[in-house]
């Protein structure tokens, strides 16, 4: 390793961990990038970083878990706006807190149906574990969120290729190739990561996130997976009603090639119990875990509708989140896909959460802050502007 | 009932590096080099004793021209106190340690 690459790495390690770190810690992370230029040997800097990164990782995770629940609590505000754990509360804005605690309440309703109907302990540990462990991370993608801004759309490129590598050696079931494989768990990448690639390419478009989308698409092609593909289309023609650039109509064009694509070979996945077909199955317990099941999927769309009260950034970007995540639920009323939240798995609880994070920050009416340039240039007066939200109602809905 | 305050052994043994510089300012890298610490296990203890009020921190700009300003340590009274009522194994005849109070 040339030592010039040893010292970047370093100072890149100190940046992220300045980035993630909340108020209280940042300084020490600031410490440690001058203690680090006080260290004449390469290795040795990047040694000391990446040890005091280790060491100091754990309370980071911690203080962020706390400050997310304190946002979601209400939060104490002081200093203009922050709140006492450094955390500023409008970073966390209405649509994901209102995004969280419908998440919150769906997997509390996925819970019950799950000890109604006789599931293994460790499948609802395994849930609310998702759930801490996705909040930790909105936690840190939120703190993140003004690196990642330098770079638009290197994100969803980097979850695209996620994406093509679970096809490509990702662990296969009678045919099809979804899943990484960590340890117990199989993880199921494109309910983590497409629907916020979905939400993202909403708000920002470019060379870079229009890329990634045509590599999510060809992934779900070769997997196959038809519910995401379905979700992928679903989602961009909500988007293509509102704007339909050359950026949307490559994605869209791409997102249904694979979905005929996933449409023509063969999906002969059969239900796995507590995870697929619950929608229905839950009614042969009790009508009332049924019905918990149904409220749980239905509650993933509350943001949907709520963003619809908010300007028109927030409400492009809920009618695209609404019927993204409507498509997933819908594929898993008709075919053997799975239920995401209330059923048995962890994929789908972190990707709704990260794709939260996609979400606008201010919804406003009034706000201009959060309005892409591109979005600006058109909304609202396009001709028939009015009726694509009309549509876009009904797709949520 | 009284929480008992027995600290680990590396926060006995930075405590003790820390005293031994009297007024003199310490750096993290060379508190890491002189105690053996691991920088994983140093910077968190140190935030653990500053927030205790065990210790003070101050940047310091250096006389050398374009270095940045660096981060430095000192113990504060109460610290010099804690210093000397828990010194290090091998100083106070190998005595046991439990868990880090200040964790």
């Amino acid at each position: 390793m040339r030592p010039g690459f040893q010292r970047a790495l370093a100072d890149r390690l100190c940046s992220l961990l300045h980035a993630i770190s909340p108020k209280e810690i940042r300084g020490w992370a600031e410490a440690l990038r001058s203690e680090i230029a006080n260290i004449p040997h390469d290795g040795e800097a990047l040694r000391f970083v990446s040890g005091s990164l280790c060491g100091l990782l754990p309370r980071i995770l911690l203080t962020n878990l706390q400050t997310t629940i304190i946002a979601l609590a209400g939060g104490e505000h002081i200093d203009g706006g922050s709140t006492a754990m450094g955390f500023s509360l409008h970073r966390f804005s209405q649509l994901r807190l209102v995004g969280v605690i419908s998440l919150i309440a769906a997997i509390g309703l996925g819970l019950a149906y799950m000890a109604a109907a006789g599931a293994p302990a460790a499948y609802l540990t395994l849930n609310l574990a998702a759930l801490v462990l996705g909040l930790v991370m909105l936690g840190a993608i939120l703190r993140l969120s003004p690196i990642a801004r330098q770079w638009p759309g290197l994100g969803s490129f980097a979850m695209a290729i996620v994406l093509l590598a679970t096809s490509l050696f990702g662990s296969a079931v009678e045919g099809a190739a979804r899943w990484f494989v960590l340890g117990p768990l199989f993880i199921q990448t494109s309910l983590l990561f497409l629907p916020v690639m979905i939400v993202a390419f909403a708000r920002t478009r470019n060379r870079l996130a229009t890329s990634g989308i045509c590599v999510a698409a060809l992934a779900l092609a070769l997997q196959p997976d038809r519910a995401m593909a379905g979700a992928l289309v679903a989602g961009l023609t909500v988007l293509a009603m509102y704007r339909l650039d050359r950026a949307v109509s490559v994605a869209l064009a791409s997102a249904a090639l694979a979905f005929l694509v996933t449409l023509t070979r063969p999906d002969a996945l059969s239900a796995v119990p507590f995870v697929e077909q619950i929608l229905f199955s839950a009614f042969d317990i009790h009508w009332l875990a049924g019905a918990a099941v149904w409220l749980g999927a239905a509650l993933l769309l509350v943001p949907a509708i709520a963003g619809w009260q908010g300007n028109a950034d927030a409400r492009k970007t809920a009618a695209v989140f609404g019927s993204v995540w409507l498509a997933i639920i819908l594929a898993a009323v008709v075919g053997n896909y799975p239920t995401p939240v209330v059923g048995y798995g962890g994929s789908a609880i972190i990707g709704y959460l990260l794709c939260l994070c996609a979400l606008p920050t201010s919804v406003e009416r009034q706000s201009q802050t959060d309005t892409s340039l591109a979005d600006r240039k058109v909304r609202d007066h396009r001709p028939g502007a009015s009726r694509m939200r009309a549509l876009s109602i009904v797709a949520c809905l | 009932m009284t929480r008992s305050r027995r600290l680990s052994e590396h926060a006995r043994t930075v405590l003790c590096a820390l005293l031994d510089a009297r007024e003199a300012w310490s750096h993290g890298y060379e508190l890491s080099r002189l105690t053996g610490v691991k920088p994983g296990t140093l910077y968190p203890l140190l935030i653990r004793l500053e927030a205790s009020g065990y210790l003070v921190a101050e940047w310091q700009q250096l006389a050398k021209v374009g270095r940045p300003p660096r981060h430095a340590y000192r113990l504060t009274a109460s610290g010099v106190l804690l210093a000397r009522e828990n010194p290090p194994a091998a100083a106070s005849g190998g005595a046991e340690f439990g868990q880090d109070a200040l964790a």
